[in-house]
């Protein structure tokens, strides 16, 4: 009996979400094979990489990040600055300081950071949270409105608080939506079924299915992301068929590997290095599984997460 | 495996309001069952304009049109014994959402629609029967392997030719069901798409027990590997048990809103 190769190619294609306005917009999915599997269908669009500030400014980087933003206070000079670094294609902005158990800033407080960090980047710009979904859900609401206009995205809305986060999708603000899971596969079709049942539009929905930094319970991270990807290829799955974010920059210098500075632990080498390694095998890994776009913190792992998407999509633009 | 595929059955001439529509060429009566069966979760349709002798290809290029302009090019299954009428379907399709079904060839004297979907790139639903109807799956199988050779010495593909067991009416048959849902089984085996008329299953059986019947049929058949049949979708409980099969098959993955899709 002769071999006959199975081929990979699929009718099905993941949805293009853009970002953004302008010549600086960027679009996100649109791939109708496997990851990097460009022998077998088209990439339109390498995956997108962002970088992560906090309202914070220079003060909540680490410190081997601190240096890269030289001259920088705020969040708006960062912003600035980050527009320059090599590979940047879009710039999140998480409102961390809103944690009430943290800095708990108020909101008009924050609203004034995002607007000034809008007037200081013509990049696109996606909005993150304080991890709190009541908390973020306001925030969202409210940065909506200033954002009128940007087309930015929204990280994020999840079970707890879709029914106000989905509001920012709506024409008046005309922002697009991440959807929000932890490595559950289904409740991340759920929150896509519902969304779209709310009338967003598909291509106004980024899927956020889970993150999580290289050996921290990463596995469940990567077939989450693997079996969302086939299921949107191989099953025809409509209600998965959006591009996947992964923010990558707060869970990979959370653990100890990165945090840790060469002072604590003189034998591990320089803490820049072992900081960037974690969040570029991080990316790399997430990307792999089928992951459109990643948020990083360490300009060094943005130019090199870009470098190597773009070598591996070939012409993708 | 892919999700099951449900071709719609409503838009038939057996039914009198949908033959008199097909004949004095009204659009309402066939845009409104379509457009029912389609909101059901029907991904394909099933059109029967009977044996159609004196019109048959002129009605068939109308429908065609009337459901592919109205119902974004949905694919169509092509169901007449009038082959100039099927061809003439076909002329006018419109395949940016998948080919034509011929419907159908059996292994006697509709061998050529066999012939006729292969010259047109159709798909053909190739009926496991000669001239008569198969008596045990002895005969089936072979009537199968004189579908499937004749259709590859065509030059189909395999996935192309959906083989159909046939239906058996359950009442007054049961001693034959059994190993009709076998013979699913064997074409699943073989890795052949398969499909077929459920509905005639619960023929004769009073009009509140045919969902019932119908949707244990579907069960135990999508188990032994059914990818596709010719059925009511506005049957409710058939639609919840083809969707909770696909679920419990890992054909689709589960959401807590996965009847309402």
């Amino acid at each position: 009996m002769p071999f006959i190769s199975k081929s990979g190619k699929s009718a099905s294609r993941i949805c293009e979400v853009t970002v953004g306005t302008g010549d600086r917009a960027v679009t996100a999915g649109g791939e109708s094979s496997l990851p990097f599997y460009t022998f077998d269908g088209k990439t339109p669009n390498r995956p997108r990489t962002g970088i992560e500030i906090t309202d914070g400014g220079v003060a909540d980087q680490p410190a081997v990040v601190q240096k890269y933003y030289d001259g920088c206070v705020s969040a708006a000079d960062m912003a600035r600055k980050a527009s320059s670094f090599e590979g940047v294609d879009f710039i999140c902005l998480a409102l961390t300081g809103a944690d009430p158990n943290g800095k708990n800033r108020p909101a008009d407080e924050l609203m004034e950071t995002v607007r000034a960090v809008a007037d200081a980047t013509d990049l696109p710009l996606a909005v993150s949270g304080c991890d709190n979904a009541q908390i973020d859900a306001g925030l969202l609401r409210k940065a909506a409105q200033v954002l009128k206009g940007r087309n930015a995205l929204m990280l994020s809305a999840r079970e707890e608080n879709y029914e106000s986060v989905k509001k920012t999708a709506a024409p008046e603000f005309g922002q697009n939506i991440g959807a929000e899971s932890a490595d559950d596969i289904n409740l991340a079709k759920q929150l896509n079924i519902l969304l779209l049942q709310a009338e967003v539009p598909e291509n106004k929905i980024i899927m956020q299915p889970g993150t999580a930094a290289c050996g921290y319970g990463f596995e469940y991270v990567i077939s989450t992301i693997d079996r969302i990807r086939l299921a949107a290829l191989q099953q025809s799955d409509k209600t998965l068929q959006m591009p996947v974010i992964t923010p990558v920059a707060q869970e990979a210098w959370s653990v100890r590997e990165a945090a840790a500075t060469q002072d604590e632990m003189p034998e591990w080498g320089s803490q820049e290095e072992r900081g960037i390694d974690m969040e570029v095998e991080t990316a790399a890994a997430v990307l792999a599984a089928g992951s459109d776009a990643v948020i990083l913190k360490h300009p060094e792992s943005v130019r090199t997460i870009a470098a190597m998407t773009a070598a591996l999509t070939q012409g993708g633009q | 495996m892919g999700k099951f595929i449900v071709i719609g059955e409503r838009l038939s001439a057996t039914a009198s309001s949908v033959n008199r529509a097909f004949a004095e060429m009204d659009p309402e009566p066939i845009l409104e069952r379509a457009s029912a069966q389609l909101k059901a979760g029907a991904v394909c349709l099933d059109v029967n304009i009977g044996p159609a002798e004196d019109n048959g290809p002129e009605i068939m290029k109308w429908v065609v049109r009337l459901l592919q302009d109205n119902f974004d090019n949905v694919p169509l299954s092509l169901d007449t014994s009038n082959k100039a009428a099927i061809e003439a379907g076909i002329s006018v399709y419109n395949r940016s959402r998948g080919k034509p079904i011929v419907n159908s060839a059996d292994a006697a004297g509709r061998l050529d629609y066999m012939d006729l979907a292969a010259a047109n790139d159709a798909i053909c639903i190739a009926l496991c029967n000669g001239d008569g109807i198969a008596r045990d799956n002895d005969e089936r199988m072979g009537y199968c392997q004189t579908l499937l050779e004749h259709g590859l010495e065509l030059g189909m593909s395999e996935d192309d030719i959906w083989f159909d067991p046939m239906f058996l009416v359950i009442k007054g048959m049961q001693d034959k069901v059994k190993e009709m849902l076998e013979c699913i089984h064997m074409f699943s085996e073989m890795g052949l798409h398969s499909t077929g008329g459920l509905s005639n299953s619960s023929n004769g059986m009073p009009k509140a027990i045919r969902p019932v019947m119908d949707s244990s049929m579907i069960a135990m058949a999508m188990m032994q590997g059914l990818t596709s049949a010719i059925v009511n979708p506005n049957n409710t409980r058939l639609m919840e048990t083809i969707k909770s099969c696909d679920i419990i098959l890992g054909n689709t993955l589960y959401a807590d809103s996965y009847l309402e899709l």
